[in-house]
């Protein structure tokens, strides 16, 4: 009996042993990170960590006509649009050297010459009409956004006609899908695509993530790095130790919580504002939120500030409208509800709703004032935002039910909410009249909570026939604060981004359109 | 020694339940008021296990978990037993078609893996720790069917059940005033066994987003919630984590003596395996 236990202790600490070495011998050959030296055998190696690339961002792979696959497109180098935002978010050449508005339908732009797909044949005319042909007929929402009637090639000169004018044709033309790949070459079953970037994927991997090589006749300048392993962690802290460990050499979309530990040597962080905003969307449905003054004390009792400050880690800035302060139509340009619980009390008290029964929440005809706060999991921030949102609106009485779940589109549809919360990019393309159009008006798909202002709409009808930059940044001032006048919007914050580079890596720079990563001039030394 | 042994965690549990149910006088503040300009206080005189992102007192939010956390692994383990103990003794008692598909149906739970099929059926019902505990309640009770089964095969032919049926009591009593006591040991055991092994579950359910919603607090859905400042704030999941392996770690051991005590067959083991050095 004794012999037999002692036997079996012996049995099961050697089996446990094993167990250990298996599992240390198999983290040591899955780390296979970047370690100390960049040249390898193949050149010039770069690990880059990113927690976008996957289906459940609708980025299932780099084929810029599918979803928003392009973002992958044109953040991994594969593809170039014809126009690039300057870092004030004003259209530069890239693709294409110029543009001219004959008139208010026909657009005529000149390209760039000496510029070829990876596929090796030269971007002409054709190649840039067939790629734009096929983009209008596969993808909904730039059907929607470009209105394009028909596209004439000669040479390097491209004459589109659009059914209806569209002002901001160059900027759509900008945004990812607008990635020009090669249609001859084709798309591939896997999503791969022929762009003319400093790079080309050799493997792309949906969720898990892409092998990129240089493309060694790319027409800006020969790219710095031989190979770019793109890896797919979705998960921030998983992300956050692989960067600590020196397995990926760069990461973008590090929890914020993570970004102290990278802050001093060897790592360098670089931060921009974007128009990435969280901002809530009040439904109309809802009757006790049909009366402006509830609306007013709510937006008045969110502490957008601490929020920013703290639960953000001031990885961003307490939002006014839906644009940011370096736009020009952006958050000095409006005015919205002030912080200050005490009025929202008062507006509360005004409406009718006070507490009759000292339960510490507002009624009014026997009835509590309830808020459905509806959100979800996969903007970090958006869980916290909820959680404060409920502390801050029991101060005045408002009992707010947090329902957090990845689900939240099926809550929408079912109408069980009264405040959505959300993050979304504003101004993709730098232009404003996006966010309206998607969010605001009586045709706009995300118009979730039934808003309709008659006034919004006429500015509307004028901001989609207006071609001057100015007039059109006046009208988006004037459209912002009916929203913010009517409180059918409440802004909470936007978004710093921020990428972090390990030892050695230059040239990764974070830029306010939240799209270009990886160029020419990355390097690692 | 054994007894002493038994009175100390005895004692202990008692206080761990005494706090849980008392939770609301005991908490230095407000377990739920946020005060976003203490968020993150390392541990101090004024907050001795520190505060949340939220500036939420962690001591009192772990305190309040414990009501949580310990109070549904209780329901939860009571509702296994009573619900799988019935099911066991009836399909020990009568036997044939109804033992068969009873027993079938409780093979089918069991053939499932636990935890995997208990994240199934709470992501079906969504979040809330009585779902939780509904979830978990749905994969646990077939070990107490089996076990309330087998001992009920053994008890049915004891001379005291003939005796009784013979004097003519009914088939309720006879369950009720016979059998259900003398099974009750083992039953009993287990269930006390299990608690610490639910509490566990639960949380690892809260863990995953599956249990309490926010804000309630709860041991599990606390570390969830801290998980990102493992690195920079470490009190945030230190004391909820801390609190979980104590009280479970209590309750584990007071199983184990309760069965020494109850379990005569146990304790001979013990003392012959005893002299081993």
């Amino acid at each position: 009996m004794k012999k037999r236990n002692r036997l079996e202790n012996i049995g099961a600490a050697a089996l446990a042993a094993c167990l250990t070495a298996g599992l240390l011998a198999g983290c040591g050959a899955s780390g296979g990170g970047s370690g100390d030296g960049a040249e390898t055998d193949g050149g010039k190696v770069f690990y880059y960590g990113d927690t976008t690339f996957n289906a459940e961002n609708d980025e299932s792979d780099v084929n810029p006509h599918n979803g928003y696959s392009g973002w992958a497109c044109i953040r991994y180098g594969i593809g170039e649009t014809l126009f690039k935002y300057s870092d004030t978010m004003e259209l530069e050449p890239w693709l294409a050297t110029g543009y001219e508005n004959v008139d208010e339908t026909t657009w005529v732009v000149t390209l760039r010459d000496g510029v070829s797909f990876t596929s090796g044949r030269a971007m002409d005319a054709e190649a840039v009409k067939e790629c734009l042909e096929h983009l209008t007929e596969t993808h909904e929402r730039a059907k929607g956004d470009l209105k394009i009637a028909d596209i004439t090639a000669e040479g390097q000169t491209v004459t589109i006609r659009t059914t209806e004018p569209v002002p901001a044709l160059m900027n759509y033309l900008s945004d990812p899908y607008g990635c020009i790949i090669d249609m001859e070459a084709g798309i591939t079953d896997d999503g791969n695509v022929s762009g003319t970037g400093p790079y080309r994927a050799t493997l792309v991997e949906t969720d898990k993530g892409l092998t990129l090589v240089k493309n060694e006749d790319y027409w800006g300048g020969e790219p710095k790095l031989d190979t770019i392993y793109v890896q797919t962690i979705s998960d921030g802290d998983t992300m956050t130790m692989a960067m600590q460990s020196g397995e990926l050499d760069a990461a973008y979309g590090l929890p914020y919580a993570s970004l102290p530990l990278f802050e001093g040597e060897p790592y360098t962080i670089s931060s921009v504002e974007t128009s990435r905003s969280f901002f809530g969307q009040i439904n109309y449905e809802t009757e006790a939120l049909q009366d402006a003054d509830v609306r007013a004390a709510i937006a008045g009792a969110i502490d957008k500030e601490s929020f920013v400050s703290v639960l953000m880690d001031g990885n961003g800035s307490a939002a006014v409208g839906p644009f940011p302060s370096n736009f020009a139509f952006g958050d000095s340009t409006v005015t919205a509800q002030p912080y200050d619980p005490e009025a929202s009390k008062a507006l509360l008290a005004k409406a009718g709703w006070t507490d009759t029964d000292g339960d510490g929440y507002v009624d009014k005809d026997g009835e509590k004032l309830v808020i459905r706060w509806l959100t979800y999991p996969s903007r970090q921030e958006l869980p916290l935002l909820a959680e404060s949102a409920q502390a801050s609106l029991k101060e005045i009485g408002v009992d707010v039910q947090v329902n957090c779940t990845a689900n939240h589109l099926d809550y929408i549809e079912s109408g069980d909410w009264d405040i959505y919360a959300s993050a979304f990019v504003t101004a993709p393309t730098g232009d404003p009249e996006y966010f309206f159009t998607t969010h605001c008006l009586d045709t706009s798909s995300k118009n979730r909570g039934g808003y309709h202002s008659d006034e919004l709409e006429a500015l509307e009808a004028q901001m989609s026939v207006a071609f001057d930059e100015e007039e059109r940044a006046a009208l988006a001032t004037q459209m912002s604060q009916v929203i913010l006048d009517d409180n059918a919007f409440l802004f909470a914050s936007h978004l710093r981004m921020s990428i972090v580079s390990g030892e050695g890596v230059t040239g990764l720079t974070a830029h306010p359109c939240d799209y270009y990563e990886i160029t020419a001039e990355l390097d690692k030394n | 020694m054994g007894r002493k042994k038994l009175i100390f965690l005895g004692a202990l549990v008692a206080v761990l339940l005494a706090a849980a149910a008392f939770a609301e006088y005991l908490t230095p503040y407000d377990p739920y008021a946020q005060d976003l300009a203490n968020a993150l206080q390392p541990p101090c005189a004024a907050h001795p296990l520190g505060t949340d992102r939220y500036g939420r007192d962690m001591l009192s939010r772990v305190i309040m978990g414990g009501q949580t956390t310990i109070y549904s692994s209780l329901l939860l383990v009571v509702l296994i037993t009573v619900a799988g103990s019935a099911v066991g003794i009836v399909c020990g008692y009568f036997g044939g078609k109804l033992d068969a598909v009873l027993m079938r149906i409780s093979d089918v739970f069991l053939a499932f893996p636990g935890m995997v099929f208990a994240i199934a059926v709470a992501s079906v019902m969504q979040g809330g720790v009585m779902n939780a505990v509904a979830a978990l309640a749905c994969i646990s009770w077939p070990r107490y069917a089996r076990i309330a089964r087998s001992q009920v095969l053994t008890v049915k032919s004891m001379p005291y059940i003939h005796a009784a049926r013979l004097s003519g009591s009914g088939t309720a009593k006879i369950l009720c005033r016979h059998v259900a006591p003398n099974i009750a040991g083992p039953v009993i055991v287990t269930a006390v066994l299990d608690i610490g092994t639910m509490m566990m579950e639960i949380a690892g359910l809260s863990f995953l987003g599956l249990g309490a919603a926010p804000p309630t607090a709860e041991w599990g859905s606390m570390m969830s919630n801290g998980r990102s400042m493992l690195q920079t704030s470490p009190w945030v999941i230190l004391a909820p984590g801390a609190a979980i392996f104590l009280t479970v770690m209590i309750f584990n051991l007071f199983g184990d003596t309760v069965r020494d005590a109850l379990d005569p067959r146990q304790r001979k083991r013990r003392m012959e395996d005893g002299p081993v050095a």
